[in-house]
Parts: structure tokens; sequence; C-alpha cells
């Protein structure tokens, strides 16, 4: 597996032998992760996979057992308020509190930012028509969640940071979602972490993709490039492997049986008559890389 | 008035997004339907219309512009550029197509039809889309 990515550019959000164990059982195992600023970053994994616990040890919510989060150069334990107003987050199942109507919940967060984009606020609660002044605790799942993101979104966060947001979202409410994270993009060149498990909303956004799988980040790369040097090859296990080897390719694919992924450094090799070459998509990607 | 719908993208194809953009006005330009002087959409309004990341849109328009079929205008509008005054000739375009139908070739094979059949399912695709 290749190394985490490394880029010149300053790190927002730097992550150093990372720790987390949830009794005898180890979730992140000596996690190293950089990501470059203004850039959306797609986090994929499988179940259980430990993408909360890593989004929730970033920003400071959990400690971890070794290793250190840094966000904004500081360390996430111990963040001054000033940083962490700069950050906005979507949890997975949003804790809000469910006695508060919304604009009470509005108003209360307010307080505590600097910056609060009223008009946004006010646009998106009546785009996405979402109750004012009923309790939360009876709005839907799917109004829990778009007021999650009105909240996390109000302050203009230079970095937002989402946990499977779309989770109870119909098609039509991912996609004015998508659309709100493009103008984030657009106008405040914000960096944004995005963890999901549905592919089809992460390749529309996302310009990187990392992989976690056996607690560490196994592979974090732009999407384009790595759909363009992927292939899904099919054939004989043995003809398979004298190709890979032939062509210098790197075998992705950990599971015996099955098609083979892999990924080449130069043009994609043509298929011979014992082994087929497919282009890969980003799913084949994700079952190979997060087996 | 550049029109963000002669445009779509399919995610879950081994094809980039970048490169779907690239493909779609490569044939609209090879057809006729944007022409010399034609404006493309804005970045931030085609990564609106299609949901997808405006510097996915950017790097389109990059290649576009690197390729010559599309210059930048004063402020930011992408024109297509002057030489594609015409559509090209059908012997050009037949040549576009080749790729995605020797993909379909391939499964054809793969599904063991006969190739009258799968002509014929072809034939009333094609007229189906005629009809809207």
């Amino acid at each position: 597996m290749s190394a985490p990515r490394n880029d010149a550019a300053p790190s927002y959000l730097s992550l150093q032998g990372l720790s987390v164990a949830f009794g005898a059982q180890r979730v992140l195992d000596r996690l190293d992760w950089q990501l470059p600023s203004g850039q959306v970053v797609g986090l994929l994994g499988r179940n259980g996979a430990g993408k909360t616990t890593l989004i929730e040890t970033l920003l400071g919510l959990r400690e971890p057992d070794a290793g250190q989060a840094l966000l904004f150069g500081h360390a996430s334990q111990a963040l001054p308020d000033d940083v962490r107003a700069r950050i906005g987050y979507v949890p997975q199942r949003s804790d809000l509190f469910e006695w508060l109507t919304p604009d009470q919940l509005l108003a209360y967060f307010r307080s505590f930012y600097p910056r609060w984009n009223d008009a946004k606020v006010q646009g998106l609660m009546s785009r996405w028509d979402i109750a004012r002044d009923k309790p939360i605790g009876k709005l839907s799942g799917g109004q829990q969640q778009r007021l999650s993101i009105v909240r996390a979104l109000a302050h203009e966060p230079e970095l937002l940071v989402l946990d499977e947001p779309v989770a109870s979202l119909d098609p039509a409410g991912r996609r004015d979602f998508l659309s709100e994270l493009v103008d984030q993009v657009v106008d405040r060149r914000s960096t944004i972490l995005f963890s999901t498990h549905i592919l089809s909303d992460l390749e529309r956004v996302a310009v990187d993709v990392a992989f976690l799988t056996g607690g560490r980040i196994a592979l974090h790369a732009p999407l384009d490039e790595l759909l363009e040097s992927s292939v899904r090859l099919g054939g004989v296990q043995a003809d398979i492997e004298r190709f890979v080897e032939e062509h210098r390719l790197q075998a992705l694919s950990r599971e015996a049986g099955g098609p083979v992924i892999a990924r080449g450094a130069g043009a994609i090799p043509a298929p011979t008559p014992t082994v087929s070459v497919d282009r890969a998509t980003l799913e084949d990607l994700f079952l190979a890389l997060t087996a | 008035m550049p029109d963000p719908s002669l445009f779509s993208v399919v995610a879950g194809s081994a094809e980039p997004i970048y490169r779907q953009l690239v493909a779609q006005v490569r044939r609209c330009v090879a057809g006729g339907q944007l022409k010399a002087g034609d404006e493309l959409p804005s970045v931030r309004d085609l990564a609106q219309a299609l949901a997808v990341n405006p510097m996915t849109v950017s790097k389109a328009f990059g290649l576009l512009e690197a390729e010559g079929l599309v210059t930048r205008r004063r402020g930011l509008a992408m024109v297509i550029a002057e030489q594609h005054r015409h559509a090209q000739s059908a012997a050009d375009r037949v040549d576009l197509l080749r790729p995605t139908l020797e993909r379909a070739a391939q499964e054809v094979r793969q599904l063991q039809l006969p190739a009258a059949q799968a002509l014929a399912l072809f034939k009333t695709i094609l007229n189906e889309n005629e009809g809207e």
C-alpha cells in the first residue's frame, strides 16, 4: 500500500500515529494522515471501519490512546475558542437539543460565534422547508439532519467535517445538500472532509478520496487519477498474476478469488486472450481497498 | 444564453467526471450543436446545475482550452473557438462514436446475443430518443 499523501501545502489537519481502541478492539492503529487545505476529501470505509472514531478524534471529541491530532497547528484536545469557531461539524446522529425549536437552537448557537451568516441561515431554512417553531424532537430524521447542516454552515467555517451527512436525506435532499457544498467550495474555498458510503454523492464533489481500513489510511489519492490508473482484471488467477507482473501493476484487492483491481503508472494495458481488462470504477476500488 | 442542460454526468462510471464533460463538448462541437462564438456556462453555473465540484468543471474547461476547442474570452466566459464554424464531416463524427460502440459490441459478445437482436435494440433506442 502506498503511503498517505504528502503535500507541500501547509496541512490544516494532521493525524500522527493515532491509535484508539475500544477494549481489546483496535479501531485506529498508528494512523498517519495529512489533509491539504481548500480541498474536498471523501473518507471511505466500510461500516465499523472507524470513520466516526477518526472524525471524533480529529475534532478533539475523543481522546486517543496514542498519537495526536492537529487542527490548524493546534492539538485537537485543547483547541482555543477562535480556532474552534473556524470549524463546522455535522455529526452522524444529530444530537440537537430536542426540546428546543430550530429558531431557539440557532439563536443559542449564534451566541458562540463571532461570525454568523443570518441571510444564509434564513435562506436555507426556507429552501429546505424546516419548521421553525416545532420542537426539534418532533421533526423527521431528514429535517433534523438538514437543521444540523444549517447549524454547521451558519458560521462560515473554514473546515467543514461531515460524518455521513446524507444518511437520512432522500435523493432530492441530497442533491440540495450537494449544491450547498458546491457553493461552499466556490464562495469560501473551505476544506471539506466528508465521510459517506454513498459513492455517487462522493464522486460528484470529492477531489481526493481516502480509504480507511485496518485502522489506517490505506490510500489517499486524487479521485480522477485513481480512476484513470486503475483496472479490473478478469481471468484465471495465474494468468492475472503474470499480467500484473508483466505490466508492473500494483494489485489492490486483497480477497482471493473475484476480480483483481490493480493500479498502474502508465497507460491502461491492452487485454490479452486470457486476461480481460476493464477500467475500474470507484465501487471496484472501494470493494478492493476496504476488504 | 448558455444552457447547462447540454451537459450531464453519470456517477459510478469508470470515466472521471471531467472527462465526461470534455467528451460532451467535443461531441456537441463535432455535431454542430455548439459553434464558434457560442458561450459555455460559467464554471459556477455548471457546477451548480450538475452538483459537482467546481474544480472538476475548471479542469474540463482547461483541457478543452488546451485542445483548442474553446477559448477564454475577456471576463471569464469560455466560448467555442473560431475555427469550429461548422459541424464536422459525417466520417469524423462516426469516428467519435466508434469507441462507445466497440464497448457495446464487447458486451453483446459477452452476453452471446445475436447481432440482429442487438442492432434491433439499438434502432429502438435511437427512435425512443427521437420522440423526446
